[in-house]
């Protein structure tokens, strides 16, 4: 079943006399449970997509629908009740509330979103049950990104958007959060959007797009993705 | 190449001072308020000063002047000419008359000699004593449509002095120009002052009564009373120009400048101060990477030191600048010949005048500003230039005690996040808090002032003052016309003495009340009864002395001691006095003149008669209280003006720096979902809560600043302290206004945060 439709989508950014197409004409579809990697170099355009996919963004012409709803044309309200009940994200520098401890930040999601799960059994889950009352700035980089992958499957969100989630973080973590990220999202049943230019986290995906110049320049089908362990980083 | 390098910093330093503007602008208006405060008070009384000084100059103000009821005689004024150290002496007639045809009054004023307190004539024919003829007051001609050549008629001891107005002018001797202690302010159209030459006076009057002798001396008033005592063969009351209205009025007007100058910019400066720390601090740590870059580059500490010291330099030097200008305005505003001061003091020349402290305190104003940037930003260049680079990381949340109480967790998110927010950004909830009290002090300051000068004029109109008609008597008239005159009218009467209390002149007051038409209240405003058993003080004189003492004094004038016994307390209107009855000042047999009769008969049913000096109504008393409140008004219109200025720039450059401090966390809200409306609540709230804290705290300094303000009054007024409901009504809901607006404005910036420029890495 189709979760996501790009319909012609472009997206233009104007800054003076210059025009920027980070997004051409963009088509694709996604289908629902499946692991999403789009590749693509820096300023091809992958964040822009993302963007647009978790309504941060709206496209300059074109329609975007997921679950059958058309975001390209929502207001300023209905995109943050879009974000709050459809779509978690994960960030490369986390972007916690530094005043806010590891459990109200997750907690925090209960306040907009009507479908949330429990934060103490997620935070369990995630490995974090005895770091509950810390504050964000007493953790390392690989625990506050599990923080912020709790918060984002807190919500109970149909799709897990990630941008670079293992960016900042040394190989080793990458690799522990990037399994966590991937049995949370299985577990809850999520389909997952990671944008990446690491060519070892497509080989675990079900789909992989690779976008160029603000266009899809390939989209594949994996019939037997590798496990994490099978890849080497 | 060094070249190269200033140019683009200073590029830097144009382009960083725009993004920063809205810090930028309400610092300096912050500085600008503050100095113009300081300037336009200290440029006030200073010029207040000056002017009246060349006035008085002109005008051969006199320094000493002595009475006689009975009038000097030619050998007495022989006599102190021939003192050695009096430069120059005339004796003078000074009485109030009454203008026929109309319900005013005028001060006359007749020199025998044009030696001392002349009029500098501005219209019309020089002064001449020899010439029949009258010189008037130009602002009281200008209020009556009177002009030179018009015909005036006064009247004096029931006798008509008609003449032809020569020239006008105006003279030091009635700078402020009051009919007697009990007005407050002057009414140029009911009361003013009219010189006559002798010449006019003696065609008239047909003798010379002269009952004062105005001094131009060096000698100290010791000096002069014992010269005086050896010249006449007796004590005589001398007073010096400090116990004349003109010149203590004066003298009491450049103090209050002086403390307005001193006190108020206190507040302001303090808070132009803080907020420039609390701004430069934000600007430079916002500015750490950048900062961290150029010295990666190569830029020697010294030239990024100067680059942002200089943004402080900048900041004070436009602040100081508007400032001044700022301070000409505030300074032209109070001391203007048609406005507010110009209705209490007539004077030929205003000119503005800058003290000369005023250069020193802005420079260092400038050296202060520019010394904060420079420690903002030192404390930025702290260590190596990898060092630099790394964002600036504020100090680590702890948890407060709060969060160890049960409570804690059943605190909404918002809640949490606001309380962490204050606790973790103190010096930013300080500032905040000092810009809420600030706002709250001056309008409870301002409103509660006008609150308790308005319930002093209500006290005295409605417990105090029940007469219709004051009537001053002739200075020459006896005890029993006058008494006998009193009774025609169902009148009480008052009889007025200097008397010498421990060296200092104080008046006192006796009184022969049975129709109550003057009563008497206590410090409670509870009406008094005067009692024959002793003397009441008024509460200015119960620092020295209690209830119960036995206090002695002796009468100018006279060698005799009198012991009196203090039987209470009574609030004094304007005088520092004692008060008694007839019957007990004759019960110690103290000799007293008769100076006035309180009748409820209106002016025009009271006869004319030879020991009449004039008549004033109680309304035109009124009237002039009426004046002094319309003054109130506009200062507390400047007072309310202040506090929103200063709660609007305060609060709106802390919630932007706050708002750019927070931005990326107020992203990810919106990122994860929260909507435009609820984040502005959580940060509106933030405010509300903040503003409960600065009016709790606020509203008592506010009192407490015009109870301090009440004690440097004291010497003038014995007023009561009095704050209405509206006043503290109005105060919260003009501060609780600003602080919303401002919040509401804030929040309104957080529809523009582009989520993904904000979550964009770290900078």
């Amino acid at each position: 079943m189709k979760i996501v439709e790009f319909q012609d989508v472009t997206r233009v950014y104007t800054s003076g006399e210059h025009e920027l197409k980070a997004l051409n004409g963009v088509n694709m579809s996604l289908d629902e449970g499946k692991f999403v990697v789009i590749l693509g170099p820096s300023g091809a355009g992958k964040s822009t997509l993302l963007n647009m996919l978790g309504g941060l963004d709206s496209p300059t012409s074109g329609k975007i629908t997921v679950g059958g709803k058309d975001i390209s044309t929502l207001s300023n309200d209905e995109l943050a009740e879009y974000r709050a009940e459809t779509v978690g994200f994960v960030f490369q520098f986390y972007n916690l509330i530094p005043t806010l401890t590891v459990y109200e930040n997750v907690a925090l999601v209960k306040e907009i979103s009507k479908n949330s799960l429990d934060p103490a059994k997620i935070l369990e889950e995630v490995g974090l049950a005895d770091h509950m009352k810390n504050f964000p700035a007493e953790l390392s980089g690989g625990e506050q990104q599990r923080v912020s992958i709790a918060r984002a499957i807190a919500k109970n969100p149909k799709i897990l958007l990630c941008d670079e989630p293992t960016g900042a973080l040394d190989s080793d973590t990458g690799v522990l959060v990037l399994k966590l990220l991937l049995s949370m999202a299985r577990n809850y049943g999520k389909t997952i959007v990671i944008v990446t230019h690491n060519q070892n986290i497509a080989k675990m995906a079900d789909v992989v797009i690779r976008v160029k110049s603000g266009k899809i320049k390939s989209y594949e089908e994996q019939e037997n993705p590798m496990s994490a362990d099978e890849v080497e980083w | 190449m060094k070249w190269s390098g200033n140019i683009m910093l200073l590029k830097k330093l144009f382009r960083t001072a725009w993004a920063y503007k809205a810090q930028f602008i309400s610092m300096i208006i912050m500085i600008a308020i503050g100095v113009g405060v300081f300037f336009g008070f200290n440029i006030e009384w200073y010029s207040l000063d000056e002017d009246s000084s060349e006035f008085f100059e002109a005008t051969k103000y006199a320094d000493y002047r002595i009475y006689n009821e009975a009038g000097f005689t030619e050998e007495d004024i022989n006599a102190i000419k021939g003192i050695e150290g009096v430069e120059a002496a005339s004796r003078i007639l000074a009485v109030n008359v009454d203008v026929k045809g109309t319900e005013d009054a005028l001060g006359l004023f007749v020199p025998e000699d044009y030696v001392v307190s002349t009029i500098l004539v501005n219209e019309g024919a020089d002064y001449n004593a020899e010439t029949k003829g009258f010189w008037l007051s130009d602002k009281y001609a200008q209020a009556n449509d009177l002009s030179v050549g018009d015909t005036l008629t006064v009247t004096y001891m029931g006798i008509e002095v008609k003449g032809e107005i020569l020239g006008l002018g105006k003279s030091g001797e009635y700078l402020i120009c009051v009919a007697d202690e009990n007005q407050l302010m002057p009414d140029m159209e009911t009361y003013g002052y009219v010189y006559a030459s002798p010449a006019i006076i003696s065609e008239n009057i047909g003798m010379e009564f002269y009952p004062q002798i105005n001094i131009i001396s060096e000698l100290t008033k010791n000096q002069l009373e014992d010269e005086i005592k050896a010249a006449l063969g007796e004590t005589t009351l001398v007073t010096t120009k400090d116990e004349h209205y003109s010149y203590a009025g004066l003298q009491s007007e450049v103090e209050e400048g002086k403390t307005m100058g001193a006190l108020v910019p206190v507040l302001f400066l303090a808070i132009a101060i803080l907020t420039m720390v609390t701004t430069m601090h934000r600007i430079t740590a916002n500015e750490k990477t950048q900062i961290g870059t150029l010295k990666a580059l190569g830029f020697k500490d010294r030239r990024i030191l100067r680059h942002y010291t200089s943004y402080g330099f900048m900041l004070g030097l436009a602040g100081t600048i508007l400032g001044i200008l700022l301070g000409y305005f505030i300074a032209g505003f109070i001391m203007d010949e048609n406005g507010m001061m110009g209705t209490y003091i007539d004077m030929p020349s205003w000119q503005l005048r800058m003290p000369g402290i005023c250069w020193i305190i802005l420079v260092l104003i400038v050296v202060l500003q520019t010394f904060i940037g420079y420690l903002s930003v030192k404390k930025m260049l702290k260590g190596t230039a990898a060092e630099a680079l790394r964002p600036y990381t504020p100090k680590k949340v702890k948890a407060m005690f709060l969060e160890k109480t049960p409570l804690w967790n059943k605190l909404p998110f918002a809640t949490k996040w606001n309380l962490r927010d204050v606790v973790r950004h103190k010096s930013r909830s300080f500032m905040t808090l000092i810009g809420i009290i600030g706002c709250m002090l001056l309008l409870v300051g301002g409103l509660g002032m006008k609150d308790t000068m308005g319930g002093f004029i209500d006290m005295i109109n409605n417990d105090i003052y029940d007469y219709t008609t004051k009537i001053n008597m002739v200075e020459t008239a006896d005890n029993e016309d006058i008494v006998e005159f009193a009774k025609k009218y169902d009148g009480d009467w008052q009889a007025t003495l200097s008397i010498k209390l421990d060296d200092k002149a104080i008046a006192l007051d006796i009184y022969d009340v049975e129709h109550d038409m003057i009563n008497f209240v206590d410090e409670d405003d509870q009406k008094v009864t005067l009692g024959n058993d002793g003397a009441y003080i008024c509460i200015r004189l119960t620092d020295d002395i209690q209830v119960g003492d036995t206090i002695s004094f002796s009468p100018y004038g006279s060698e005799e001691t009198y012991e009196v016994k203090v039987a209470g307390v009574i609030r004094s209107i304007m005088t520092e006095n004692i008060t008694m009855t007839k019957e007990y000042a004759e019960s110690i047999g103290i000799p007293y003149h008769i100076s006035s009769i309180y009748t409820d008969t209106p002016q025009e049913g009271i006869e004319d008669s030879s020991i009449v000096a004039g008549k004033q109504s109680k309304q035109s008393i009124m009237d002039s209280y009426e004046n002094f409140m319309e003054i109130m008004d506009i200062m507390v219109a400047v007072f309310v003006i202040g506090a929103i200025v200063l709660g609007i720039v305060v609060l709106y450059n802390l919630g932007v720096m706050s708002y750019i401090e927070r931005s990326r966390e107020l992203a990810t809200l919106k990122v994860v979902g929260f909507k435009d409306k609820h984040i502005g609540k959580i940060l509106i709230s933030q405010n509300i809560w903040l503003t409960v804290v600065g009016v709790i705290i606020g509203l008592p300094a506010g009192i407490g600043v015009l109870k301090l303000l009440l004690v440097m009054l004291a010497t003038e007024y014995e007023l009561k302290l009095l704050v209405g409901p509206l006043t503290y009504a109005i105060s919260m809901l003009v501060t609780f206004g600003v602080s919303l607006v401002v919040g509401f404005f804030v929040a309104r910036k957080n529809k523009k945060i582009d989520m993904v420029e904000a979550l964009k890495g770290r900078e």
